[in-house]
């Protein structure tokens, strides 16, 4: 019987150590905690790549959409016959470097869309520091071009100060309080339709005004889940609670004001 | 979360938000003890399901020897059931102590429900002793039924008891949108946490999963009495057992998937960031190795079954077939085993080429995979049904047309479940995902009619002689030990993945992990984690078998003193 017995622990031992091997041959990947990024004036271009292909790889999600190569198009590797990235992004749209073109695409991504791709891109400049943004950036440069991203793009970047434009909450579009640039900036149509425009993922803002009051719309965009409209039920939770933190008083009411209009 | 509500928790964790544990640490202990309490659970609950189920096959079919089957296992359960309890102290003690904060923000919730909780605990803990204990005093008549009723309640209570605390593991997951990261915890309302949106998903998916696991448990401990037996008699006895028990952990892994797709699809439309991460996101390499464990489960299935027709005179006709259900199985393995939609970094992309590998991508899609599932899911099906009438010659006089009509039904399954498979390439993936409820219809319309005119068809049928129960090779037994090794190993990695979606977050959204263990960890740390929490568990069962086996003598009773004569057992299992 001990040899019986020997053969069942071999034969548990071996089950789990197949197992185990199996499952540590695979690429090992593990989800970090969201960190501060931190990179001084002086930083060199290899190490701005680094902390980009981090980012990019990582807490920036930028690989749930790019890198399918079915919602957004290709980054790292060849995109109809156009190159990776670094190669094309000068080309992309006339008189605009690659370092220019980037920085509007993470901005302002309804700037200028890919043929036969939707505008959902959210505005990364809000989503990311500037730290995070320009090493985004440097990184997708070095996807086959040159990477020409320093310290100083991103002291530019950094927040003005109190009373600077984009100070405090944040602000869409350069604190603009033209309701179509906060629409447009805050990447609304990537859900909704207004005026013909966006997508049918979430209700039509078209007529939101014969719908909802000033003071409804107002509260929903503060607070997502306060009301659901019928039949999106099952969306509820999909909009960003952030939008109340992004923008500033002046462009709230503007906003709001704009749909309430929207009979 | 905002950045007040962040400074705020961060300020709070100066306090004593954590504890450490020595050596192992804090995490790798509420690990272990959660994981080897949740596998004792399953076994505690798993093993009733059984006990009853065949308790009830020896009342109403008269056949006695299910019923010492059942008592059998019931006698495992009252040390199981300690095991359960004591890790189940282990790690509210580890909680308590390691993530008190935490802690104290779930009891703040839920306490009322963990009052309920401990009282059925109890309730069911007595009911299990009477259940057991009078067995040999309420065994015919009316005491006999009354009996089984205290059974049929020892599964009630223990329903009870795992829906209460998979509320609170669930509300983990998804806590109601309304909740935020500066709700006070007092003013939330009991019954709005516990009816979350993955409740009643995990409460069906753990039923179901716990049959199976209850099922592979059974096998292994027949095996190894098979193994261990001294006479024809006893290996027999046994060999049916393993028969049975393997029976319906495959019968129940068939309907297992269903409830993973209502899972799934309700992660998705409670936050598709969610199931993004779940399923294309650190955690895609995952179902890799999930699609492989499950290969195994199917493949050493019907391996066993495969050898158990050695025993059944008539089999040999349907033996040249098998080949042909290997075929199948192993190329629905390899769809299903597929990559798809992979975390890659920027070197692994530019040596495929692009996001997708340009030969295997076609075969890394739903279409490809739910297609390969479910013709693995009618070849076992038919293995289960070739081994059903291996025995037996219909003698009906529609016979001929029966059979006729049940290829039909697995032709056209099989053809429907090839065409959506097909269409589903060529349709947007709204439809497609759709296309899944078809094929998952067909075979179980397939699997329903099929077993209907199979036992209309058994009437009366020829015998053409009795299975020869315990004329088993020992490798047939080594595989009911894979199955049971995998179905547990299986459980902790599906546990990872529940618990791991949830990443940084204790409670997902609503207060985040400040520990120094906030992050998760990648596979193959994981894989040694299981695989520990595997071995205590398979240690201990081996330890309370050791300890049933020394109560008492198993309820195996030679011919002459019973009626367990090999020759009798022709419809056993069947």
């Amino acid at each position: 019987m001990w040899v019986t017995n020997l053969k069942i622990v071999g034969v548990v031992l071996g089950t789990l150590a197949v197992y185990t091997l199996i499952a540590n041959e695979i690429p090992q990947v593990q989800s970090e905690v969201p960190q501060t990024l931190t990179l001084g004036s002086n930083v060199t271009p290899e190490q701005l790549v680094a902390a980009g292909d981090k980012v990019f790889n990582g807490i920036g999600g930028c690989t749930t959409c790019h890198g399918l190569g079915t919602r957004a198009p290709n980054l790292l590797t060849d995109e109809k016959g156009t190159g990776p990235i670094g190669v094309r992004c000068g080309k992309r749209e006339p008189g605009k470097s690659c370092k220019d073109y980037l920085f509007e695409s993470l901005d302002n991504p309804t700037a200028y869309v890919v043929p036969g791709y939707q505008p959902i891109m959210p505005v990364m400049t809000k989503q990311l520091s500037p730290e995070q943004v320009w090493a985004v950036i440097a990184f997708l440069e070095s996807q086959g071009g040159t990477v020409d991203v320093t310290g100083d793009d991103i002291a530019k970047s950094k927040p003005a100060p109190p009373g600077g434009s984009s100070a405090g909450g944040g602000s869409f579009a350069g604190s603009s309080t033209d309701p179509k640039a906060i629409i447009q900036a805050a990447g609304c149509l990537a859900c909704h339709k207004l005026d013909g425009q966006g997508q049918v993922i979430a209700p039509d803002l078209t007529h939101v005004g014969s719908r909802r009051t000033a003071e409804s719309i107002r509260r929903k965009i503060l607070d997502p889940t306060s009301s659901i409209a019928k039949g999106y039920e099952k969306l509820a939770g999909i909009m960003p609670k952030t939008f109340g933190t992004m923008m500033n008083a002046a462009q709230l009411e503007a906003l709001v004001q704009y749909l309430a209009a929207h009979k | 979360m905002s950045d007040v509500a962040l400074l705020l928790q961060a300020a709070a964790d100066t306090s004593h938000a954590y504890g450490e544990f020595p050596v192992i640490g804090a995490r790798a202990f509420v690990w272990i003890t959660a994981e080897v309490h949740l596998m004792f659970a399953a076994f505690v609950l798993g093993v009733p399901m059984f006990a009853v189920v065949t308790e009830a096959i020896g009342i109403f079919g008269g056949d006695e020897r299910y019923d010492r089957l059942s008592k059998e296992f019931t006698r495992l359960l009252l040390v199981a059931y300690s095991a359960t309890a004591i890790w189940g102290a282990m790690l509210v003690f580890g909680l308590s102590t390691l993530y008190p904060r935490f802690w104290a923000y779930l009891t703040a919730i839920f306490a009322p429900s963990m009052w309920v909780y401990a009282a059925l605990f109890f309730i069911e803990s007595f009911t299990l002793y009477l259940y057991y204990y009078g067995w040999d005093r309420w065994k015919k008549g009316r005491a006999k039924v009354g009996h089984w009723t205290l059974g049929i309640l020892l599964n009630v209570w223990g329903t009870v008891v795992m829906f209460i605390a998979n509320s609170w593991l669930t509300y983990m997951m998804s806590p109601p949108r309304d909740i935020t990261a500066t709700t006070d915890p007092t003013t939330i309302k009991l019954w709005h946490a516990i009816a979350n949106a993955t409740w009643m998903p995990i409460n069906v998916h753990r039923v179901i999963a716990n049959v199976v696991f209850g099922g592979a448990i059974v096998g292994a401990y027949a095996s190894y009495r098979f193994l261990a037996a001294r006479t024809d008699e006893e290996r027999a006895h046994y060999d049916w057992m393993g028969y049975v028990g393997n029976f319906i952990a495959m019968s129940a892994l068939i309907v297992l998937p269903f409830a993973g797709y209502w899972l799934g699809r309700e992660i998705y439309q409670y936050d598709q960031s969610m199931g993004i991460t779940m399923m294309g996101g650190f955690m895609s390499w995952l179902w890799v190795i999930q699609a492989f464990l499950i290969a195994v489960l199917f493949l050493t299935g019907n391996y066993y079954l495969w050898i158990g027709m050695g025993r059944i005179p008539g089999a040999e006709r349907f033996r040249p077939y098998t080949k042909w259900l290997l075929v199948v199985l192993v190329l629905g393995a390899i769809v299903w085993g597929t990559p798809h939609t992979m975390i890659a970094d920027s070197k692994e992309l530019a040596a495929m080429g692009g996001s997708h590998h340009p030969l295997l991508g076609a075969l890394g899609v739903m279409s490809a995979k739910n297609t390969a599932v479910n013709l693995m899911i009618l070849t076992t099906f038919l293995s289960f049904l070739l081994y059903r009438r291996a025995n037996t010659r219909p003698v009906v006089p529609w016979a001929r047309t029966g059979t006729i009509i049940q290829a039909a039904m697995f032709a056209i399954a099989a053809g429907i479940v090839l065409f959506y498979g097909i269409r589903g390439y060529f349709v947007e993936a709204i439809v497609r995902i759709g296309f899944s409820v078809y094929q998952v219809l067909a075979v179980l319309a397939c699997i329903v009619g099929v077993t209907v005119i199979d036992i209309l068809m058994a009437r009366g049928a020829q015998s053409l002689g009795a299975i020869r129960w315990g004329q088993m090779p020992p490798r047939s037994q080594y595989a009911l030990f894979i199955l049971a090794v995998t179905f547990t190993w299986l459980m902790g990695l599906m546990g990872f993945a529940r618990s791991g979606i949830r990443q940084y977050w204790h409670v997902w959204q609503v207060m985040q992990d400040t520990s120094k263990y906030a992050a998760t960890p990648a596979l193959g740390y994981a894989s040694k984690m299981i695989s520990l929490c595997v071995l205590i568990f398979l240690c201990l069962v081996a330890f309370v078998f050791w300890i049933g086996g020394l109560a008492e003598k198993s309820t195996f009773v030679a011919p002459g003193a019973g009626d367990a004569g090999v020759g009798k057992a022709r419809d056993v299992g069947h």
